[in-house]
């Protein structure tokens, strides 16, 4: 497994497209996510000049145990850069026919694919790890009083998490496979959303809440959407959920299975 | 009796409706350097793809080493199909140190064959800044990484000067003296008969021959003959080995009849009290040979 893992990482680490991508992932990921209180004061800071005063401390944004599911929620708004960067990868192997190359090497094609897979887990795991750091560094700064049973509370998000980083990478990586083409697979990643959105209000025009409004969830990226749900209502005293959905998970396990199994099954049937 | 490490048994692949290669049955044998001969679009890429496991055949089977073939077995195969492949984004040896990486072959060998193909000097310069010769030199470094059992080349000389053709055709003459065993596919005749020594020949997918290069012209003898003698021409014909006689540029050739060679032709002479000034044996060319096959089985197929 790992032997898999190094032998993608030799076709990466030396492209520079991967350190441009990758870096631009992680350099915005991580400023977003620890800079937010230091932008909400500059923002209430702006505010008092015009006579509004916000008491930025009412909002517990980066107190424990709020700042898991804030941070985590923002942070999914990232995968996106990072997929494009699993499309590249693919897709180069098709566009250079290295993939060819690689199997008459001595690859099998489900090596082939696990080695991709493999790269996600690790860019999913580095993800999580990152945003696990910078949660703790500045909940820590800015959490008031901290008390350690709520230290805890939600930190399953994190596998949440995880989960969506890496189910959207698997689509990511089957889409490349299936089109081939980067320009392409990039611009239907990016409309991924939008065309499942008008799949679903014509699916479900005339039955908006009614008896199957409830099988939105089973969408594939409606059910990555659902795994950390959007947690801001609540400072407008709303209720939100703050707890991961088994449902969800479940729903989101059998897409990621689904999204490598027709990848890797695309790649056994076609001749490279 | 040699070894058998290819054995491809009713080797069928249909794209649609087209029949690229159609119940191919061969064996090769360790040592062989053997050529694949046909013009392009005769299947021989398709074969060698569904031998390396990238073109899943529509029907037939074929096994290495007497094994059913895996991903392990192509570990052990160098090979190269129609281009040379690599991530142009890499040098030529951080190429070759993921090839090593994926047939877990020792890297150590690598600087040993840049040195083979005359490429150390350009080893950290960008693949794609690779000039065709240098990358088909590369492809034939990337096949010799792992020190094979057998390599396959297909059309390793395509697009490249003569210059570069020599070059090629020379690294194959090396790699073929240490004993390995070559698989070669070439739309060329010369190529095939300078560097194999057993040879196929394909068409429209379908296996129109198979044998040993040197036998080709076996009794097919062809003996160039020129004397001060002016009744030349009388006294070759009453020869019992002539088959038949012709007149070029001033030499007789002579098309010997099965079992008849020079030294008869010469003692004939000799006892008739002619001294031959010139003597020559000539092989009928492969080319030749081809054109016959390729004949003769159109022939038989229009009958
Ligand atoms: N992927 C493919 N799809 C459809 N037809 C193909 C494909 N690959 C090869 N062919 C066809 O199969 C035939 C044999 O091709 P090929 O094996 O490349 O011949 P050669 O290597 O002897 O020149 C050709 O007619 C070619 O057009
Ligand atoms: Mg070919």
């Amino acid at each position: 497994m790992l032997h898999l893992l190094k032998i993608d990482l030799k076709k990466l680490t030396s492209y520079r497209t991967f350190w441009v991508i990758c870096g631009l992932y992680f350099l915005t990921l991580g400023f977003t996510t620890a800079s937010g209180m230091e932008i909400l004061k500059w923002i209430a800071s702006k505010g008092a000049e015009f006579g509004t005063s916000i008491n930025i401390n009412r909002i517990p944004l980066y107190h424990f145990p709020d700042i898991w599911q804030n941070l985590i929620w923002i942070s999914g708004l990232f995968k996106l850069i990072l997929s494009v960067m699993v499309v590249i990868s693919i897709t180069n192997e098709y566009q250079y026919r290295t993939v060819r190359q690689n199997i008459i090497d001595g690859m099998s094609r489900w090596e082939f694919i696990l080695s991709k897979i493999l790269t996600n887990v690790l860019l999913s795991l580095m993800s999580v790890g990152m945003i696990l750091l910078i949660s703790i560094i500045t909940g820590l700064i800015y959490t008031p009083e901290i008390e350690w049973t709520y230290f805890f509370t939600g930190m399953e998000f994190f596998l949440a998490y995880f989960l969506e980083v890496f189910a959207f990478l698997s689509y990511a990586l089957m889409l490349g496979i299936f089109i081939q083409r980067s320009g392409l697979t990039i611009v239907l990643l990016m409309l991924s959303h939008m065309i499942e959105a008008i799949i679903k209000l014509n699916l479900f025009r005339e039955s908006l809440n009614d008896s199957i409004g409830w099988m939105k969830q089973f969408f594939p990226l409606e059910s990555i959407t659902n795994l950390v749900p959007l947690p801001f209502a609540r400072y407008a005293f709303q209720e939100i959920q703050d707890h991961v959905s088994l449902i969800a998970v479940g729903i989101a396990v059998v897409w990621t299975f689904l999204f490598n199994y027709f990848a890797y099954q695309k790649l056994k049937r076609s001749d490279i | 009796m040699m070894e058998t490490v290819l054995s491809i048994h009713k080797l069928t692949k249909n794209f649609g409706k087209l029949c690229a290669v159609n119940n191919l049955d061969l064996e090769v044998k360790r040592g062989q350097v053997f050529g694949m001969l046909g013009p392009n679009g005769s299947g021989k890429t398709t074969t060698l793809g569904m031998l390396m496991g990238v073109v899943n055949p529509t029907s037939g089977s074929f096994s290495w080493f007497g094994e059913q073939p895996t991903n392990l077995t192509r570990k052990k195969i160098g090979a190269v199909l129609e281009h040379p492949i690599f991530y142009p984004y890499l040098s030529g040896q951080k190429n070759l140190e993921l090839n090593a990486l994926i047939k877990g072959a020792n890297p150590n060998n690598i600087p040993k064959v840049l040195e083979l193909v005359e490429l150390a000097s350009r080893k950290d310069d960008k693949y794609k800044t690779y000039s065709l010769g240098m990358k088909q030199r590369l492809a034939i470094a990337s096949a010799l990484v792992s020190d094979p059992i057998i390599l396959i080349l297909d059309e390793p000389t395509n697009g490249l000067d003569p210059m570069g053709i020599a070059e090629i055709r020379e690294i194959i003459r090396k790699i073929a003296t240490d004993g390995k065993t070559i698989i070669l596919a070439s739309h060329l005749l010369d190529e095939v008969q300078k560097v194999c020594t057993h040879f196929a020949v394909l068409r429209r997918g379908e296996l129109m021959h198979c044998g040993p290069v040197d036998e080709v012209g076996k009794g097919e003898e062809i003996v160039e003959v020129q004397a001060y003698h002016d009744d030349l021409s009388i006294l070759l014909k009453e020869f019992i080995g002539s088959a038949s006689i012709k007149k070029e540029n001033g030499i007789f050739q002579v098309m010997m009849k099965d079992n008849f060679h020079s030294q008869d032709l010469n003692r004939f002479l000799f006892d008739k009290g002619i001294v031959v000034t010139h003597l020559a044996t000539k092989k009928k060319t492969l080319e030749k040979q081809f054109l016959e096959i390729l004949a003769d089985a159109s022939s038989t197929a229009l009958k």
